[in-house]
């Protein structure tokens, strides 16, 4: 490929020092709408707070601190939100407890595992899992997976009914196809795309060097990812895994169809629950006034935690990737 | 070298896109369709409100249990005004009043009166409402063996505030005598999301079993301990369908639709009234109505009358911009409450009973430009 | 160290780099469960999209592709998801339009112009971040600022869909900008060019595959939403085929509302749309490797 460059050429005819300082207008406006294009990041974020936490102003100035409350009742005018806030932080650690071994192990598989150039199947189904909208995943969890899930639930909650731990988790009476357990299901398929994809990029960083000396030593594979690739990749892979959270606490359609919306704090998790993102698509429609507000408030707390841990996240790869660099 | 990249996205895009958009415009969208299934498409006869030709686009929003009539409605109306499109979104009662106040619809649909906390923002300006469906609301239940259930308000209001919690209870063994019911825990089925089936079953509890209930008459009620709450009414009927000793309050439309079982409820005259359409037009008859034609078609009198009955309205602003939207609304709203009311029963919903019917269509003329 | 001199009761030819059988059995093992998590994956994946297949087949047809969309009551055969279609495929284009090249010139900004200074890595930080924004927000948003005073329309909808895809486009190009090398931009630098035009003429084309790519994907992604479409769109029985003003709907609306009907042709309808949905998320995918594959000069 070649360079070209005209006779009217960027250097004006008149100026004869090819450094002089002013660049021509066309220069100009280009770097100027460079600029702007992603000021308009900014400009957005700091749009989509105001805007909200001012639709919201009503709900927080008539409960003050009471917005964290238990008590979400709206006929009579209380609108404590803390079990949506739970709703999303267990499925969440559901959907992560379940995604990261699993995202872990094929990121593993591709980098160390397989060969390169047989890797591209395991790529295309990864690469099919993220691209399977949300919308479909809540169809076939609401209308295929959670009957059948019933029943299973059904025979572990009896089966555990009363053992310590299991009867805390797995237990209790109101069991439903559509609950905590099954919207952090469906969300680790979903947040598995994204964990994998990242982890892999961290893990294929670790120095070629440091690998093929463990190797040398005479460790077994497993061995040298134990001792040269995690202790390497760590950071990164919790960066990954902090992303991983703040996708899963997002996620707004499938878990809207598949969790059971019902606004209660429990720690059955084959109960039906709620979390934030879904209380608002499910919920706005019938609302208004102080309701609405609430809900506007439920989408800036969900804003503000999901910036917090994407923050986290980033920071914490960048750190990892820095020390790598260094390393 | 020319930059390709985003533009011949944009071509490729817009290529497709007009492809598509001639494919599918040029069949046109056949909205023919045969009558299948037991609905029928109302004959473009006599329409009552205009016989003149109309055209524009009508938006409205609102309340998701006329939806189902509404989606028939628009769909029959195409062959009463071919030049007119009528488009409705099923957002709930609450954003359809907003969506009117902020001008975003022409029309609202909405399953109760404007709350006073929203009346600040129509500005003043006088809204009509126009009622339009009457539904029962069932109550569905789940026993195995036991096919026909007599209930009255004081019972249901005790299963639902969670005082009565098994079937066995006397309170119900009273009023079904020789039928055998099971020794089985009760689980109500309740609405996770704000409605307005909620908010007329609690009115209904409120106002023919005061002493029983205690939980109010919004459009979302604190549920017991041991109710299981899902969304829509299609959330309630799955659980029912799906729950052994499971009862709850399902729309008829779509208890029928999901073949549930439902009992008769003690009407206001002292009879036992099982759910239908005749019987949910019954209440409304037997109730009061503003001169505004709001009303509660709840514990109607009459002696066939079902008790457990809701209605829903169309609201649209008494002053209209231009007189192309006022003949849009009338040649509608018309329909809704003339010719149209032959499709509800098919639908699962019952018709306004004609005393309320001539009501409105007597206000359909104070609709100005 | 873990060389052997003899394996426990083994032959005379003894591999001494072969570990003892219990580290062998560890690794093995470890291998074993890296598979299975894969299979794992497979699993969940292929129950959907053979549900999808299934039910949907069953569904699509020419008439299915092209008619307005019938009232929920009536039975599968009746009626189509064509106003969907459209409607999807236009706010999606549209949506493309907005912000790839808002996103390619804000990438070109962080990887050209800024470099090192604190406003670049404020904005990449920022694109970043932006990219876990919850989908619902975005359409909270536009509903506030857009929907309240303008209606539904197909425009608001595309606003709230580029909203969510311009930071991807933003960090996915910035890393193919990226990877251009440097030696074509001082090479351009040194035959006189200004830097827009070496922006433009070199830097551009040459990670023009990739930056394509990138945005295909973000496309696909984009295509399935659901979130940002609820408040804004509004709803349609027959196709609008102008985007910029009217409601319309989309493929996603029509999914989510009829996971919830209990009318069995709606909830076929919905199937239907669902495979729809897959397989123009699945061209999309398809398309944007096959361009990464022949076009991108320079890829990770």
């Amino acid at each position: 490929m070649s360079v070209e460059t005209r006779a009217d050429s960027a250097i004006p005819a008149e100026s004869a020092h090819p450094l002089k300082h002013s660049r021509p207008l066309g220069d100009r406006l280009f770097a100027a709408l460079a600029l702007a294009a992603g000021l308009l990041v900014l400009v957005i974020l700091v749009l989509i707070a105001v805007s909200t936490s001012q639709q919201a102003s009503s709900w927080f100035s008539a409960e003050g601190l009471k917005i964290f409350s238990d008590n979400w009742n709206p006929g009579a005018n209380d609108y404590g939100v803390l079990a949506f806030i739970y709703g999303t932080a267990i499925t969440a650690v559901i959907a992560v407890v379940i995604a990261v071994p699993v995202s872990i192990g094929i990121a593993l598989l591709l980098t160390e595992v397989v060969p390169r150039r047989r890797s591209a199947p395991i790529v295309y189904v990864v690469d099919l899992l993220a691209v399977v909208p949300s919308v479909v995943w809540g169809l076939w969890g609401i209308l295929v997976f959670a009957p059948w899930a019933q029943h299973i639930y059904n025979s572990i909650a009896s089966g555990v009914n009363g053992i310590w731990v299991l009867g805390f988790l797995f237990g209790g009476q109101n069991i439903s196809g559509a609950s905590f357990f099954t919207a952090g299901l469906i969300l680790a398929f979903m947040i598995t795309p994204i964990v994998t994809s990242l982890s892999r990029e961290v893990i294929a960083t670790t120095p070629s060097i440091d690998k093929q000396g463990a190797y040398a030593l005479g460790a077994t594979r497993w061995e040298m990812i134990r001792g040269v690739v995690w202790p390497h990749s760590q950071g990164g892979v919790v960066g990954a895994i902090l992303l991983g959270v703040g996708r899963a606490m997002g996620e707004t359609i499938a878990a809207a169809l598949v969790i059971g919306s019902s606004p209660t704090i429990t720690s059955h998790l084959f109960a039906p629950g709620y979390d934030m993102p879904a209380g608002i698509a499910n919920l706005f429609g019938e609302s208004s006034g102080i309701f609405r507000a609430s809900l506007m408030g439920m989408g800036v707390l969900l804003f503000v935690i999901t910036i917090v841990i994407n923050v986290l996240a980033r920071g914490v790869v960048e750190r990892s990737a820095r020390r790598s660099r260094g390393a | 070298m020319r930059i390709r990249g985003g533009k011949q996205l944009t071509a490729g895009g817009a290529v497709a896109v007009a492809a598509v958009a001639l494919a599918a415009c040029s069949s046109s969208p056949s909205t023919t369709t045969p009558a299948a299934g037991g609905t029928t498409s109302a004959p473009a006869t006599s329409s009552t409100a205009t016989s003149a030709a109309v055209s524009g686009t009508l938006n409205g929003a609102g309340s998701s249990f006329q939806n189902t009539y509404q989606e028939s409605a628009i769909q029959a109306f195409k062959s009463v005004q071919s030049g007119m499109t009528v488009n409705y979104n099923s957002v709930g009662s609450g954003t359809g009043r907003t969506d009117l106040a902020s001008n975003v619809v022409q029309f609202a649909g909405s399953d109760s009166p404007i709350p006073s906390t929203e009346t600040a923002s129509f500005k003043g300006k006088t809204v009509l409402y126009f009622p339009v469906v009457i539904g029962p609301i069932t109550i569905s239940y789940n026993l195995t063996g036991v096919s026909s259930l007599k209930l009255d308000a004081s019972v249901l209001a005790q299963i639902f505030s969670g005082k009565i919690t098994n079937w066995s209870n006397s309170a119900i063994k009273s009023l079904n005598p020789g039928v055998n019911l099971p020794s089985e825990a009760i689980t109500p089925a309740v609405r996770s999301d704000s409605s307005g089936t909620t908010q007329n079953f609690a009115l209904f509890l409120q106002t023919a079993a005061p002493s029983d209930w205690s939980l109010g008459d919004s459009s979302t009620v604190k549920w017991p301990s041991n109710a299981r709450a899902g969304a829509q009414n299609t959330g309630v009927a799955q659980i029912v369908k799906s729950t052994p000793g499971a009862i709850g309050y399902v729309d008829y439309a779509d208890a029928k639709a999901s073949n549930l079982t439902a009992a008769s409820i003690e009407n206001k005259a002292g009879n036992f009234v099982a759910p239908s359409t005749t019987a949910a037009s019954a209440s409304a008859a037997g109730v009061t109505v503003a001169s505004n034609l709001t009303f509660h078609a709840v514990w109607g009198s009459g002696a066939q009358a079902y008790p457990i009955t809701y209605q829903s309205w169309v609201l649209v602003y008494e002053m209209q911009p231009n007189a192309n939207d006022v003949a849009m609304l009338k040649a509608y709203i018309g329909y809704l409450i003339g010719d149209g009311q032959s499709l509800l029963p098919s639908l699962g919903y019952a018709p306004l009973p004609s005393n309320i019917d001539s009501m409105a269509k007597a206000q359909l003329n104070q609709i100005t430009s | 160290m873990a060389v052997t001199a003899q394996a426990p009761g083994g032959p005379q030819n003894i591999d001494l780099r072969e570990p003892p059988s219990w580290r062998r059995t560890k690794n093995r093992l470890m291998t074993v469960l890296m598979v299975l998590a894969f299979v794992i994956t497979i699993v969940p994946l292929g129950f959907v999209l053979v549900t999808v297949i299934a039910k949907g087949a069953s569904v699509i047809s020419w008439q299915f592709l092209t008619s307005g969309i019938p009232p929920n009551v009536l039975p599968a055969n009746v009626g189509g998801m064509g106003p969907a279609i459209v409607g999807t495929l236009e706010i999606t284009a549209l949506a493309t339009v907005i912000s790839v090249p808002l996103g390619v010139l804000g990438a070109i900004y962080i990887n050209e112009y800024g470099g090192k200074g604190i406003l670049a890595r404020i904005v990449r930080f920022m694109s970043d971040v932006m990219t876990g924004v919850p989908s619902i927000i975005m359409g909270l948003f536009i509903f506030t600022l857009w929907t309240l005073h303008f209606q539904y329309s197909g425009l608001g909808g595309a606003l709230a869909l580029a909203c969510l895809m311009l930071p991807i486009i933003i960090r996915s190009s910035e890393e193919m900008l990226k990877l251009v090398p440097d030696a074509l931009r001082e090479g351009s630098y040194a035959l006189g060019a200004s830097k827009a035009r070496v922006t433009v003429t070199v830097v551009l084309p040459a990670a023009i595959g990739g930056i394509v790519s990138g945005a295909l994907l973000a496309v696909a992604r984009a295509a399935g939403e659901t979130a940002p479409l609820l408040f804004t769109i509004g709803i349609v029985t027959s196709v609008n085929s102008n985007v910029f003003s009217g409601a319309t709907t989309s493929l996603p609306n029509q999914i989510f509302q009829n996971a919830t009907q209990p009318y069995t042709g709606a909830q076929a309808r919905g199937w239907g749309a669902a495979l729809t949905l897959v397989v123009i998320a699945f061209i999309f995918m398809i398309t944007a490797r096959l361009v990464t594959a022949r076009f991108a000069k320079y890829s990770s």
